[in-house]
C-alpha cells in the first residue's frame, strides 16, 4: 500500500485537489453532504498540517534542537512562559494567564507608538501641499491647471472628511452641516472603492482554483486518459441537462436558524 | 418581456454563466497584456532597476495557498526581472506554506534563465515573529539571525547571503503580502534606515496603500494581478502567454460580467417600480 502511494503521490495529490475543489464548489448550487464530508476533511487535514508544521518549521529547529541538542537550557523557560497562557480556561488560576497577555500588551502597547511615529508624522507632513510648485508651472499652464485643480480637491476632500468626524460639538451650522455631509459622501465612495477591490480580491481565490483545474489537473488527465476527451462532452452534455433539469424545480430553501 | 423577473434571476444559472466566464480565458490564454501601466507599477519597476549592483533586493513573502493567484504572478514576474537585470536578492517567508511555495518560483527561473543558487538568489526558508526579526534581526545582525537557509545550508557557505551583514546591505524592500505588513516594514526597517519599499499587496488590500505612495514612504505597488500583468509589460513579456495576463483577463471578464447583472438588476427595479406605480 505504502509503495503504491509513493510511486503514485504526484497523481494522487493532484487527483485529491480537484475532488476537493469541485466538493467545495458543490456548495454554490445547494447545501450537500459531499460538501459537508469534504468541509470536515479539510479541517481536520488543515489543523494537523499546521501542527506539523509549526513543529518542523519552529518548535523543534528553534527551540527543542537548541534546547537539548544544543545543551541551552534556558529555553525551558520558554515552555513555562508559553503554557501560562492555557491558564485562562481555568476560573482559579486566570490570573497566572493575565500576566503573559499583560506582558504581550505591554510590548504591543510600546510598538505602537514607533509605528505611530515612523508611519503617520510623515504623513501628516505629505498633506501639507503647496498649491502648485516650480516644476509644475515650468510644464505649462495646462498642466498647473489640472495640477492645481487636483491639490483643491484633495484639500476639499480632507477638510470636509475632517469635519463629519466633529464629534465634539454638535454640527448646526449650515457650513459645518454641508461639510460634513460631503465628507460622508466622500467616504462612501472610499469604501465603495474598497469593497470593488475585495470583491476583485474573492473572484481571484475563484480563479486561482479554476487555473490548477485547467492548467494542471486537466492537461494531467488529457495526458493519462486519451478516451477521456471523448467521454468529456458526454459529461458536460449530461451536466447541462441536469442542471436545466434541476432549474426547473424550486430550489431547496435552507432553514435559518432560530434567532435569540 | 416581463423585466421584473430581472431582478429574481436564479443564482445558480449567474454561478455556472461566472464559471464560464472565467474559465475561458484560463483556457484561451491571451497573450495581450494591458497597455496602460498605472503609475505606481512603472515606479516599482524604476526602483527596482535603478537599485545599486552592489546591494541586495530583500524580497518578503507573506502569502500563502489562499491567495496563490494574486501573489505568485507578483514574486514570479519581480523574481524575473531581478534576474534578467542580475540584481541579487534574497526571499524570506513569513507564511509557512508559502515557504516552499515561494522557494518553487525561485528555483524554476533560475532553471529558466540559467541562474545560480547562492550566488544570484537565496532563500531564507520560513521565519517566525515577524515583528520582532524585522526590527531586531534585519538591520543590526543579519548573520546571526540567518544562519540558514532554506535547505538548512549555512549562510556563509554560499558568496551571496554571506555578504550581508546589516541594513545598509540592503538595497530594497520588497513585500509580496495578502495582509498589512507594510506599516511593520515601514515603521520598524524601511522608515528607520531609509531603505525603499515595493508593496505588492493583494487587490483587496491595495487600496489601503495609496496614502503611503503619495506620501512617497512606499516606492512603488503592484496592486494584485493586474499590477502584475503591467509589470510583464514593462519586462518586456508584453505579447507572452502567462498566468498574469490569463488572470488578469478572467478578472476583467468578471467585472464585465458583474458589472452587467448590476445594470440588469436596477433595469428589473425600475420595472418593478413602474408596474407598482399603475
Amino acid at each position: 500500500m505504502s509503495k503504491f502511494i509513493t510511486e503514485h503521490a504526484p497523481a494522487i495529490t493532484l487527483w485529491a485537489s480537484a475532488l476537493c475543489t469541485f466538493a467545495v464548489y458543490s456548495i454554490l448550487y445547494k447545501e450537500n453532504k459531499f460538501y459537508r464530508f469534504f468541509e470536515h476533511v479539510f479541517l481536520g487535514l488543515a489543523t494537523g498540517y499546521s501542527f506539523y508544521l509549526t513543529w518542523s518549521l519552529v518548535m523543534k529547529p528553534r527551540w527543542w534542537d537548541v534546547m537539548v541538542g544544543k545543551g541551552v537550557w534556558a529555553w525551558a523557560f520558554a515552555a513555562v512562559f508559553g503554557s501560562m497562557f492555557y491558564f485562562m480556561y481555568s476560573k482559579k488560576h486566570a490570573w497566572i494567564s493575565k500576566l503573559i497577555f499583560g506582558l504581550f500588551m505591554g510590548l504591543s502597547a510600546g510598538g505602537i507608538f514607533r509605528e505611530f511615529y515612523e508611519i503617520y508624522f510623515p504623513q501628516l507632513g505629505a498633506t501639507m501641499r503647496p498649491l502648485a510648485t516650480n516644476e509644475v508651472i515650468a510644464e505649462g499652464p495646462w498642466a498647473t491647471t489640472v495640477y492645481v485643480a487636483g491639490v483643491l480637491l484633495f484639500y476639499v476632500i480632507l477638510f470636509s472628511v475632517i469635519s463629519y468626524f466633529f464629534f465634539s460639538f454638535e454640527q448646526k451650522g449650515k457650513m459645518i452641516k454641508a461639510s460634513s455631509s460631503l465628507g460622508r459622501t466622500f467616504l462612501m465612495i472610499g469604501f465603495g472603492a474598497i469593497f470593488g477591490a475585495t470583491v476583485m480580491g474573492r473572484m481571484t481565490l475563484f480563479i486561482g482554483r479554476f487555473n490548477f483545474l485547467v492548467n494542471n489537473w486537466a492537461p494531467q488527465v488529457a495526458a493519462d486518459w486519451h478516451w477521456f476527451k471523448y467521454v468529456l462532452p458526454i459529461l458536460v452534455i449530461a451536466a447541462v441537462a441536469g442542471i436545466i433539469l434541476a432549474l426547473k424545480k424550486k430550489p431547496v430553501e435552507t432553514e435559518e436558524p432560530p434567532t435569540e | 418581456m416581463n423585466l421584473k423577473k430581472l431582478q429574481n434571476i436564479d443564482k445558480r444559472i449567474l454561478y455556472i454563466l461566472l464559471a464560464i466566464v472565467i474559465v475561458t480565458p484560463l483556457f484561451v490564454r491571451p497573450s495581450k497584456h494591458p497597455d496602460a501601466v498605472f503609475d505606481e507599477v512603472q515606479n516599482a519597476f524604476n526602483t527596482i532597476d535603478n537599485m545599486p549592483d552592489d546591494k541586495v533586493a530583500f524580497v518578503s513573502i507573506v502569502w500563502g495557498p489562499g491567495t496563490i493567484a494574486e501573489n505568485r504572478p507578483q514574486t514570479e514576474v519581480l523574481m524575473r526581472h531581478l534576474f534578467m537585470k542580475h540584481k541579487k536578492f534574497v526571499v524570506l517567508s513569513w507564511d509557512m506554506p508559502g515557504t516552499k511555495l515561494s522557494y518553487d518560483v525561485g528555483k524554476a527561473l533560475e532553471e529558466e534563465l540559467g541562474m545560480e543558487y547562492g550566488k544570484d538568489w537565496c532563500h531564507l526558508g520560513y521565519r517566525p515573529a515577524y515583528v520582532a526579526m524585522i526590527s531586531r534581526a534585519m538591520g543590526e545582525d543579519f548573520q546571526k539571525q540567518f544562519a540558514e537557509d532554506y535547505n538548512n545550508k549555512p549562510l556563509k557557505e554560499m558568496p551571496l547571503p554571506a555578504k550581508i551583514k546589516s541594513a545598509k546591505d540592503i538595497g530594497i524592500v520588497i513585500d509580496i503580502t495578502p495582509s498589512a505588513t507594510m506599516g511593520t516594514w515601514l515603521a520598524y526597517f524601511c522608515g528607520p534606515y531609509n531603505v525603499p519599499i515595493v508593496t505588492c499587496p493583494t487587490a483587496v488590500m491595495s487600496a489601503e496603500a495609496y496614502p503611503y505612495l503619495d506620501s512617497g514612504q512606499v516606492s512603488g505597488m503592484l496592486n494584485g494581478v493586474i499590477g502584475a500583468s503591467m509589470y510583464e509589460t514593462l519586462i518586456g513579456r508584453g505579447n507572452t502567454r502567462t498566468e498574469a495576463a490569463a488572470t488578469a483577463w478572467s478578472l476583467s471578464c468578471a467585472h464585465i460580467y458583474i458589472i452587467l447583472l448590476i445594470v440588469l438588476g436596477n433595469i428589473g427595479y425600475i420595472a418593478a417600480g413602474k408596474k407598482a406605480k399603475r
